[in-house]
C-alpha cells in the first residue's frame, strides 16, 4: 500500500523487529526482563542489567541449610534467570542445582532462589540490593 | 549483482556483512561453524554472495543462536538476524539495491526509535543522569574515559567502586563513604546522557522520515564514530554501517570509502586500547 511517494509499507524484517521489540517491552514491564536483553534495543538505557543483578541459592535438607556459591557449570543458567526471573528459567536453574548436589551425594530437599537487583539512589548514588523475585523449588 | 571484481554499494555491504560474521563468530557448536562457513563462502564465491538461500540460512542460524541462550543475546545479534533476512528477501526481488536501501532505512530507524523510547520514557534512571554517572564510576570498560575525560585518578576510581558496592536490602550506611565526582565527570555524564539521546533521536527521525541522503549518512557516521570509541560493542557499529552503506548509490565512491573506513576505525577502536595508551602518554 503506498501512502505517499516516499512512504512505503515497512518490510517484513522491520515488522519482525517491531513485534519482537513490543514483546520485549511487555516482558520487561510484566516479567522483570532486563531492558538490555530480548531485542528491544534498551541497552545503555538503564543500570538494571547483568552486572547489577545476581541470583543467590540456598540449599536445604534435613540437618542442612547452606548458601551455595554458583558453580561455573550453572553460571549460564543463573545469568539467564537473573536477566529474566521467570518460573521456567528459575525452575531449570533449581533443577541444575539439585542434579549437581545429587552427583556429589549431598542431600537436598529444597532450593530457594533469590534474584537480586541493585538500585542506586538518585541523589547520592549509594547502592542497595532489592529482591526482584524469590522462588522455592521443592524436590519431589 | 556481485561479481569477483565489482565494488558496488550492495557488493561492498554484503562482503562487509560476511566479514562482520567472521570477526565475531557466534553461537553454539551446531551454529558457529555453519555461520563461519557461510561467511567464508560468501567472500570467496560471488554467486554465494548473491545467494538469497545463503543469506536466508544465515538468518536462520542467527535465530537459532538467539534461541539457544535466550534471553542473553545482545541486541545487535537480533539486528544482524533481521538484516540477513532482509538481504535474503531483497535478493529474491526485482530490484535488490532499492529493496536493501528500503530495509536499511526501516531497520536502522526502528532500532534507534526503540533505543530512544527506552532512554527517554521507559528507563527510570537515564534522563536523571544516574546511568552515566554510575557507569563511568563502576564499569571497568569506561574507567579510562572516566580518568581521561572525567579527570579521576586510579585511586579515586577504586575508592568509588568500593563506595558504590551494594548493601543488602534494608541496610544503610551509618557514615556513607564519599563518592568522588569531579565537575568534569559530572559534565561528561550530562553531555553523554543528552548527547546520545538527541543523536539517536535524530538518526531515528532521519531514517524513518527519509531525510535527504547526506543528513542520514552524516548522522549515522557521526553516531558510529563517537559511540563505538567508548561503547564496547563493535559488532553493533558494523551492522549499522553495512546497512547504511546500502543507502549509497554506486556513484558515491567517496561516501562508500568513508563507510569502509569507519568500519575499520571501529575495528581499531575494539582492538587498540587507545584510552589506556593516551593515559600512559599523558602520565
Amino acid at each position: 500500500m503506498t501512502i505517499g511517494r516516499t512512504v512505503r509499507r515497512p518490510p517484513l524484517a522491520a515488522l519482525l523487529l517491531i513485534a519482537v521489540a513490543l514483546a520485549q517491552v511487555g516482558l520487561a514491564r510484566a516479567g522483570g526482563l532486563t531492558a538490555w536483553k530480548g531485542g528491544g534495543f534498551g541497552m545503555f538505557s538503564t543500570l538494571d542489567h547483568g552486572a547489577h543483578r545476581r541470583v543467590s541459592a540456598v540449599v536445604e535438607a534435613p540437618e542442612r541449610s547452606e548458601q551455595l556459591e554458583m558453580p561455573p557449570s550453572l553460571e549460564l543458567l543463573a545469568a539467564r534467570a537473573a536477566s529474566l526471573p521467570a518460573d521456567w528459567l528459575l525452575h531449570r536453574l533449581a533443577e541444575g542445582i539439585v542434579a549437581r548436589e545429587r552427583r556429589r551425594q549431598r542431600p537436598v530437599s529444597r532450593v530457594t532462589l533469590t534474584v537480586w537487583r541493585t538500585e542506586f539512589d538518585r541523589a547520592t548514588l549509594h547502592a542497595n540490593e532489592r529482591v526482584l523475585r524469590a522462588y522455592v523449588h521443592v524436590v519431589q | 549483482m556481485p561479481t569477483s571484481t565489482s565494488f558496488s554499494s550492495v557488493d561492498t555491504a554484503l562482503r562487509l556483512t560476511a566479514i562482520a560474521l567472521l570477526l565475531r563468530p557466534m553461537g553454539p557448536w551446531f551454529v558457529r561453524p555453519a555461520l563461519i562457513a557461510a561467511a567464508a563462502l560468501a567472500l570467496i564465491y560471488p554467486r554465494a554472495l548473491a545467494s538469497a538461500r545463503l543469506w536466508g540460512a544465515v538468518a536462520l542460524l542467527i535465530a537459532f543462536r538467539i534461541a539457544d541462550d535466550w534471553p542473553l543475546a545482545d541486541n545487535h545479534i537480533y539486528l544482524l538476524a533481521y538484516w540477513a533476512l532482509a538481504i535474503a528477501l531483497s535478493l529474491r526481488g526485482a530490484a535488490p539495491p532499492a529493496a536493501l536501501a528500503h530495509n536499511s532505512r526501516w531497520l536502522i530507524g526502528l532500532a534507534f526509535a526503540c533505543a530512544v523510547l527506552w532512554k527517554a520514557v521507559l528507563a527510570p534512571d537515564f534522563l536523571d543522569g544516574r546511568f552515566f554517572r554510575v557507569t563511568l564510576l563502576t564499569d571497568p570498560r569506561f574507567g579510562e574515559a572516566a580518568m581521561l575525560i572525567g579527570g579521576l585518578s586510579q585511586e579515586e576510581l577504586v575508592a568509588n567502586r568500593r563506595a558504590l558496592s551494594p548493601l543488602p536490602e534494608g541496610a544503610a550506611w551509618q557514615t556513607p563513604p564519599p563518592i568522588v565526582e569531579t565537575p568534569r565527570l559530572r559534565a561528561l555524564a550530562r553531555a553523554s546522557t543528552w548527547g546520545i539521546l538527541l543523536l539517536e533521536a535524530a538518526v531515528a527521525v532521519a531514517m524513518l522520515a527519509s531525510a535527504p541522503a547526506w543528513i542520514r549518512h552524516a548522522l549515522l557516521l557521526v553516531f558510529c564514530l563517537v559511540t563505538y570509541a567508548f561503547a564496547p560493542v563493535a559488532g553493533f557499529g558494523w551492522v549499522l554501517l553495512v546497512m547504511g552503506l546500502t543507502q549509497t548509490s554506486d556513484d558515491d565512491v567517496w561516501l562508500r570509502r568513508l563507510y569502509v573506513a569507519t568500519f575499520l576505525v571501529i575495528l581499531f577502536y575494539s582492538e587498540v586500547p587507545w584510552a589506556a595508551l593516551l593515559l600512559d602518554v599523558m602520565a
